[in-house]
C-alpha cells in the first residue's frame, strides 16, 4: 500500500518536472519576440560624479636605470595623484634632499622642448630639461598662463641603490599633459556681495582618484575662493564641510554636516547648481542632505537645475535684443531683423559715439569726442543728460548695480577710473591702473571681473581684475594679463561673453577669445570688423568695408552673416548703415 | 517512596529529572513515530525531495554561475583584444613619429609632450567606463605606467603578473581576483585579463602587458538573487511535496484508523460495531470484510455465551435438584452411622465411608453453588473495616484442629498495630482458611509461616509452607476448578478441588490478588493483596510474592531476575 502511494507521488513529481523540462527546453520563449523591453525609457547619459580618465601610476626606482630613465621616472612619480605627498617621488631622491623637496609649494607646466641633456659621470651625473614654461598652477588652485624658457638641471649622485637625485627644483614640474591628467578644472561660483549674481572662479583641483569629480569638486567649492576673487565675492556655504557625493535615484546628493544660513539656502542651491553643470550636464537634479539626514526634518531639499537656471538672469539670458548705431542714433533690433529707433532723444540723431545700454533702461554714451559721457533713459521724452565731464573718456559701461563706469586719462600716464551711481561720483582705488593709459574698461555682467585694455611701451594689453567693494570703497584689484602686448598692437575693442571669457578684437582685426586660466584662441575673424559685443552664445560685430559701408554681423559658429535688413528686406552694407553693436551690460 | 515537598532538591535529582524528561520524550517520539504511518511517508518523502532538490539546485547554481561568468569573460576577452589593437595603434603612430622625429632634429621629442601611452590609456578608460578598469605598464620603461580611473594596481595578482610576463605574447591569462579601487574599502570581486602586447613587426619594446580588470559585482548579485530565488523555490517545493504527501497519506490513512479504532472497539467488547463502506476501492472492500467478520464474530460469541449460560444453569440446577434427595439419603446416613455399633464392622466401615463421602459430597454441592453464583454475578460483598489480624486469627484458629493431626505449627509474623480495611470478613476468612488448609495438606508437617503486612494504599497477608513446592508453570493452575497437582494422590483432607478457585473469585471481588509462588523442593507460598480502601485500585503489595530467604539466596548465586519473572503472576504488575 505504501509503495503504491509511493508510486503515485513519484509519478505526480516526474509530471510537474517533464512539464518544467518542456517548458525549460523551449528556448525560443526565453527572450520574447515582441513587445517593449523593460530596459526601454531614457537612461540618463553620464555618470554625473566624473568621467573615467587615466592615471600615471608612480613605481619606484630600478637600481638598474640609468640617470636619464631615473628623472624619467621621477617626472612620472612627479605626475602620479595617488598619494598627495609624493612618498613614491621622494624616494628618487637622496635622502639629504628628499628632507627639503616640497612637492606643495607649487606646480610648474611646461613644455618640453628638446630631448634631456645627459652628463654622465662615474658618481655624478647632471640631467637637463629644457622646454619653455606654459603655466603656474599656485597652492589655491589659480592657473596662470605663463611665458619664459624652462632650464632645469637635476643633479644625480651614484648610490648603493643606484642612482639618486641629489638636487633638483622644489615643487612639481608637469609636462603638460601630465597636468591636464593630474589636474582637474572646475569653475566655482560664488556669489557678489549683494548674494544676486554668480561669480565664476576658474580653478584647478589635483584628482583625487579615491574621490569621485564631483566630490573632489564640493569639496574645493566649500574651501571658498582663491586668491584672485579675494574679498569680491561669498558663499553660502559657512564652516560646513562635506561628507560625500552621490548619486541617488536621478539625483545628484550633496551630504554636508551642517546646515547653512536660512537665508542662505538659494544662494547655497544656486552655488551648487552652478558649480556642478558641467559634471552633470545639465540632466541631474541635486538634493542636499545634512549628515544623511534630508535637510529639512520633514522633506527634503530637492534642487532643480533648470529652476536654478533663473537664480542670476545674467547666466542664461535668453533672447535680448542688441541695439546698435545708426545713422546717429540709436536703433533697436527688432524681430525679422529689421531695427527701429528707441525712444526718447537717444533715438534721434545726434553726434555721440560708443552707447553702453543699462540693465534698467538707460543708455550712457561718449559726447563731444570723449569730453563728456552722457546718458539718457530709453524712454519717450528721455532726455540726454551730462554725468561726467573730463579730459579724455574711455567708453562707458554699466554694470548689474546701475552703476556707470568710464575712465579719465588725464595725461599719457594718469588714469583715474569712476564709478557713477545716482548722480554720486566716486573715485576707484586701482593702483596699477594710475600710472598706465588705460584705453578701454568694461566690467562683467556679474559685476566683478573688470577687464581693461592698458597701453604700454611694447603696445596695447588686455587685463583682467576683480572689483572689490561699492560706492568710495570701489577697488580694482587682482589685475592679470591674458593678452600681452607685443609688436606694438593696438586692441580696437573689448566684450564680455560671460563671467570667464572674453573677446579682444585686436588692431588687426584678429578675434581672440581671452579667460585668465587659459591662453588666448582665435577666432576666425573678418577684416571688416570694427567694434564687437557678446551676451552668452551670440557675438555682433559691427563691420565697415572699405568704401564706408556699414553692417552688423552675427557669428553662427561656422562664419560671419550680416544681420540687420534694411526696410526693403536686404542686408546690405551701407554708407548711413547699422554700427557699435551692444548688448545691455555688454 | 513519600517525600516532604519543602525539601530542596539536589543537582542530581535535578539532573535526573531532566533525563528522566528527556528520556520520556525521547519514548514519547519514538512511540508517535512507530505508530503513525502518516509521519512516516511524509518524513520520507520530505528527505527524498530534500535531497533531489539540493542534488538539482546544485547543478543548475552550478551551470548558471558557468554560464553567466562565462558570458563576461567572453564580452571581456573581446573588448580587451579590441583594447590591444588601439594601444597598438596608439604606440605605432608615435613609433612613426618618433622615426619622422629622428629625420627632422628641431622638433619636439614628444608629441603634445603626451605620451602615446597615456593617450592610450585615456581612449581605453573612455571606452571603458564603469564596466572595467585598464592597466598598462612597461617594466623596463620608467614612468611607462597607467591605470584608469581609480583602479589600484595592487588587485592585479602577483602570480598572474608572472605568468604573464613567462607567456608568449599575445597569450590571454585570466585570473579570477579580488579587485581594489582607490577610496572603496571592500575589495570587489572581480576577473583580471593579462598579456603580454604582441608588438611583432613593428620597432617597440615588448614588455607592455595589458591588464583589464572587470569587475564582477553586478553578476555577483544577480547570482546571489538567482540562488536566493533557488533556496527559495526549493524550500517551496519540498514543503509543497511534503504537504501533498501529508494530503495523500491522509485519504489513505484515515479509512485505516477508523478500522484499527473500530476493531479496538470490538475486542472491548462492542459487537456491534461497524464500519462504513464508501465506494468500491480497496478499502471499502476492507470495511466491508471487516463487517462480515464482526458479524460473524458476534454470531459465534453469542452462541457460546448461550452455551454457557445453559451449562452454568445446567450445573446450578443440578446442584439444587442433587440438594432435595441428598437430604434424604443423609438423613438415612446418618440414621445408620449413628447405629454403625450395632452392625457387624464390614457394615460399619461401610456407613462410616458413606458419613464422610456424604460429607465431601454436601461440602462439594455447597462449593457449586457458590462457585455458579459468581458464574451467574450474583455474589456481593458486605463490606466493613477489619483488622485483618484478628481474621488472621480467627482462621488460624479454625484450621489449629487440622494442623495438629498433621503435626503442623503456625508461624505467625503479624503486625504490632491495627491492619484496618475496608473488606467483606467472611470471605476474606474462607479465603484464609483455604490457603491455610492448603499449606497444612501440602506442608508435610513442616511449619507454616503466616504474616501480614500493611503500606499506606494496601494489606497483604501471605501464607507460606515448606512442602514439596510446586513446579513452573503451575502457580496459574493451582486456581482452577477441580485441578490436583498429582492426580494420584489422593485428598486427605477432603478437599472439594474448588476452595482455591473460590478463593481467587473472593480476591478478584475485592479488587484484590490472590497470587502463588512455589518453587520444587522449596515449598510454596500464596499471597493475598487487599486494597485498603474497597474500589480503591490496587497497586502494589506491602509483601513480597518470593520469601525473602529464598530471594536473598537467589542473589547471592548471582542470577536473580531469570527465575522472578516466570513466578510472578498478574502481569508483573507487581514489580513495583
Amino acid at each position: 500500500m505504501r509503495a503504491r502511494r509511493g508510486g503515485r507521488l513519484g509519478a505526480a513529481v516526474l509530471t510537474v518536472m517533464a512539464v518544467l523540462t518542456v517548458w525549460g527546453a523551449a528556448a525560443c520563449s526565453v527572450i520574447p519576440v515582441g513587445g517593449r523591453s523593460p530596459a526601454d525609457g531614457n537612461v540618463r547619459k553620464g555618470n554625473p560624479l566624473g568621467d573615467p580618465y587615466a592615471r600615471v601610476i608612480a613605481v619606484p626606482p630600478n637600481p638598474g636605470w640609468s640617470a636619464e630613465e631615473v628623472v624619467t621616472g621621477f617626472r612620472a612619480a612627479m605626475a602620479s595623484v595617488d598619494d598627495p605627498g609624493r612618498e613614491v617621488a621622494r624616494q628618487y631622491l637622496t635622502d639629504d634632499f628628499a628632507g627639503r623637496w616640497d612637492p606643495r609649494s607649487g606646480v610648474t607646466v611646461y613644455k618640453q622642448g628638446e630631448p634631456l641633456a645627459v652628463q654622465t659621470g662615474e658618481k655624478e651625473s647632471r640631467v637637463t630639461l629644457r622646454g619653455t614654461i606654459t603655466a603656474i598652477i599656485d597652492q589655491d588652485g589659480r592657473y596662470r598662463p605663463s611665458g619664459g624658457p624652462l632650464n632645469e638641471p637635476f643633479t644625480l649622485v651614484k648610490e648603493a641603490k643606484g642612482w639618486r637625485i641629489s638636487a633638483a627644483p622644489q615643487g612639481l614640474l608637469l609636462s603638460e599633459a601630465d597636468a591636464e591628467r593630474a589636474y582637474l578644472k572646475v569653475d566655482l561660483y560664488f556669489l557678489d556681495a549683494e548674494w544676486r549674481s554668480l561669480v565664476v572662479d576658474q580653478v584647478r583641483v589635483p584628482i583625487d582618484p579615491a574621490s569621485n569629480f564631483a566630490k573632489t569638486t564640493v569639496e574645493r567649492l566649500l574651501k571658498g575662493p582663491s586668491s584672485s576673487l579675494d574679498g569680491a565675492v561669498r558663499s553660502a556655504f559657512d564652516g560646513t564641510e562635506l561628507i560625500d557625493v552621490t548619486t541617488d535615484s536621478n539625483r545628484v546628493v550633496v551630504n554636508l554636516t551642517r546646515r547653512v544660513a536660512p537665508d542662505l539656502v538659494g544662494a547655497m542651491s544656486a552655488q551648487l547648481a552652478a558649480t556642478l553643470a558641467e559634471l552633470t550636464k545639465g540632466g541631474w537634479g541635486f538634493e542636499v542632505r545634512v549628515g544623511g539626514e534630508p535637510y529639512y526634518t520633514d522633506n527634503p531639499l530637492a534642487i532643480d537645475a533648470q529652476e536654478q537656471a533663473t537664480f542670476d538672469r545674467w547666466m542664461t539670458p535668453g533672447d535680448i535684443a542688441p541695439y546698435y548705431m545708426a545713422d546717429g542714433a540709436l536703433w533697436l533690433l527688432g524681430k525679422e531683423k529689421t531695427g527701429r529707433p528707441v525712444p526718447g532723444r537717444a533715438g534721434e540723431r545726434g553726434a555721440r559715439t560708443s552707447p553702453a545700454i543699462s540693465a534698467d533702461g538707460q543708455v550712457a554714451a561718449l559726447a563731444g569726442g570723449g569730453r563728456g559721457v552722457v546718458v539718457a533713459p530709453l524712454a519717450d521724452g528721455g532726455q540726454w543728460r551730462q554725468w561726467v565731464a573730463g579730459d579724455s573718456l574711455t567708453p562707458p559701461c554699466w554694470d548689474r548695480y546701475r552703476t556707470l563706469w568710464t575712465v579719465n586719462r588725464v595725461g599719457d600716464h594718469i588714469s583715474k577710473v569712476l564709478r557713477l551711481q545716482d548722480g554720486q561720483r566716486y573715485e576707484v582705488s586701482a593702483p596699477e591702473l594710475e600710472t598706465t593709459s588705460v584705453r578701454a574698461l568694461k566690467v562683467a555682467r556679474d559685476g566683478v571681473h573688470v577687464a581693461v585694455v592698458v597701453k604700454d611701451s611694447l603696445g596695447e594689453q588686455v587685463k583682467i581684475g576683480t572689483v572689490v567693494g561699492q560706492g568710495t570703497a570701489t577697488r580694482i584689484t587682482n589685475l592679470q594679463l591674458v593678452v600681452p602686448s607685443e609688436g606694438k598692437q593696438t586692441i580696437k575693442d573689448i566684450a564680455w561673453k560671460d563671467g570667464k571669457s572674453l573677446y579682444v578684437l585686436t588692431g588687426k582685426s584678429e578675434l581672440l577669445e581671452a579667460s585668465i586660466s587659459a591662453e588666448p584662441t582665435s577666432l576666425a575673424s573678418d577684416s571688416r570688423i570694427q567694434s564687437i559685443t557678446a551676451l552668452d552664445g551670440s557675438l555682433i560685430a559691427g563691420a565697415e568695408e572699405d568704401d564706408g559701408g556699414k553692417q552688423l554681423l552675427y557669428w553662427n559658429s561656422a562664419k560671419w552673416e550680416p544681420l540687420v535688413k534694411n526696410e526693403k528686406g536686404l542686408s546690405n552694407f551701407s554708407r548711413n548703415g547699422p554700427s557699435s553693436p551692444t548688448y545691455p551690460l555688454g | 517512596m513519600p517525600t516532604p515537598k519543602k525539601r530542596r532538591r539536589t543537582p542530581l535529582q535535578v539532573v535526573r529529572g531532566v533525563r528522566r524528561r528527556a528520556r520520556r520524550a525521547a519514548v514519547g517520539a519514538r512511540r508517535v513515530w512507530r505508530r503513525s504511518l502518516q509521519l512516516r511517508v511524509v518524513t520520507s518523502t520530505m528527505v527524498i525531495s530534500i535531497v533531489v532538490v539540493v542534488v538539482l539546485g546544485v547543478f543548475l547554481m552550478q551551470s548558471i554561475i558557468t554560464t553567466t561568468l562565462g558570458a563576461r569573460g567572453h564580452a571581456a576577452k573581446s573588448e580587451a583584444q579590441a583594447d590591444r589593437k588601439a594601444v597598438l595603434g596608439y604606440l605605432n603612430h608615435q613609433d612613426g613619429d618618433a622615426a619622422k622625429q629622428a629625420t627632422e632634429p628641431g622638433q619636439a621629442a614628444q608629441r603634445g609632450g603626451d605620451s602615446p601611452l597615456g593617450q592610450a590609456v585615456a581612449a581605453l578608460a573612455g571606452r571603458a567606463g564603469s564596466r572595467y578598469s585598464v592597466i598598462i605598464r612597461n617594466e623596463s620603461k620608467p614612468g611607462e605606467f597607467y591605470g584608469s580611473t581609480n583602479i589600484d594596481p595592487a588587485s592585479i595578482p602577483p602570480r598572474l603578473h608572472d605568468e604573464v610576463l613567462r607567456k608568449p605574447a599575445d597569450e590571454e591569462v585570466t585570473h579570477y581576483a579580488p579587485l581594489r579601487y582607490k577610496g572603496r574599502h571592500d575589495p570587489v570581486p572581480g576577473m583580471v585579463i593579462g598579456t603580454r602586447l604582441d608588438v611583432s613587426g613593428t620597432m617597440l619594446d615588448d614588455g607592455y602587458e595589458i591588464y583589464h580588470l572587470v569587475p564582477l559585482e553586478e553578476e555577483e548579485r544577480t547570482l546571489i538573487a538567482v540562488r536566493s530565488m533557488l533556496i527559495l523555490v526549493g524550500a517551496a517545493l519540498v514543503l509543497l511535496l511534503a504537504a501533498i504527501s501529508s494530503l495523500v497519506t491522509r485519504q489513505v490513512v484515515t479509512p485505516v484508523r477508523l478500522a484499527r479504532q473500530a476493531a479496538e472497539r470490538l475486542a472491548a467488547g462492542h459487537l456491534d460495531e461497524r464500519l462504513k463502506v464508501r465506494g468500491e476501492d480497496d478499502l471499502a472492500r476492507l470495511a466491508g470484510s471487516f463487517n462480515e467478520m464482526a458479524a460473524n464474530l458476534a454470531l459465534k460469541i453469542h452462541q457460546l455465551e448461550e452455551l454457557s449460560h445453559v451449562q452454568r444453569q445446567f450445573v446450578s440446577d443440578v446442584s439444587h435438584e442433587l440438594r432435595t434427595p441428598l437430604t434424604t439419603v443423609r438423613m438415612a446416613a446418618d440414621l445408620l452411622y449413628d447405629a454403625r455399633e450395632d452392625f457387624d464392622p464390614m457394615v460399619a466401615r461401610s456407613a462410616e465411608l458413606m458419613q464422610n463421602q456424604l460429607n465431601r459430597f454436601e461440602a462439594m454441592l455447597a462449593d457449586l453453588l457458590e462457585i455458579s453464583r459468581y458464574d451467574a454475578g450474583a455474589a456481593e460483598l458486605d463490606v466493613e473495616p477489619v483488622d485483618v489480624r484478628d481474621v488472621v486469627l480467627r482462621a488460624v484458629a479454625d484450621s489449629e484442629a487440622l494442623a495438629e493431626r498433621h503435626s503442623t505449627r503456625f508461624d505467625l509474623r503479624l503486625p504490632s498495630e491495627p491492619c484496618m480495611a475496608e473488606m467483606d470478613s467472611r470471605r476474606v476468612e474462607r479465603i484464609l482458611r483455604n490457603l491455610l488448609f492448603n499449606a497444612i495438606e501440602h506442608g508435610e508437617g513442616r511449619d507454616v509461616v503466616v504474616s501480614v503486612g500493611a503500606d499506606r494504599d494496601a494489606v497483604a497477608v501471605a501464607v507460606r509452607d515448606h512442602g514439596v513446592g510446586l513446579k513452573p508453570g503451575e502457580e496459574n493452575m493451582v486456581f482452577d476448578r477441580f485441578w490436583r497437582a498429582d492426580p494420584s494422590r489422593a485428598r486427605t483432607i477432603g478437599g472439594t478441588g474448588l476452595g482455591l478457585a473460590i478463593s481467587r473469585e473472593d480476591a478478584m471481588l475485592h479488587g484484590g490478588w490472590l497470587q502463588a509462588w512455589g518453587a520444587y523442593g522449596e515449598g510454596s507460598q500464596f499471597r493475598l493483596s487487599l486494597p485498603r480502601t474497597a474500589g480503591a485500585p490496587l497497586r502494589g503489595s506491602p509483601l513480597p510474592l518470593v520469601p525473602p530467604e529464598v530471594e536473598m539466596r537467589r542473589t547471592w548465586r548471582g542470577h536473580m531476575t531469570p527465575m522472578l519473572s516466570p513466578v510472578v503472576v498478574d502481569g508483573g504488575r507487581d514489580a513495583g
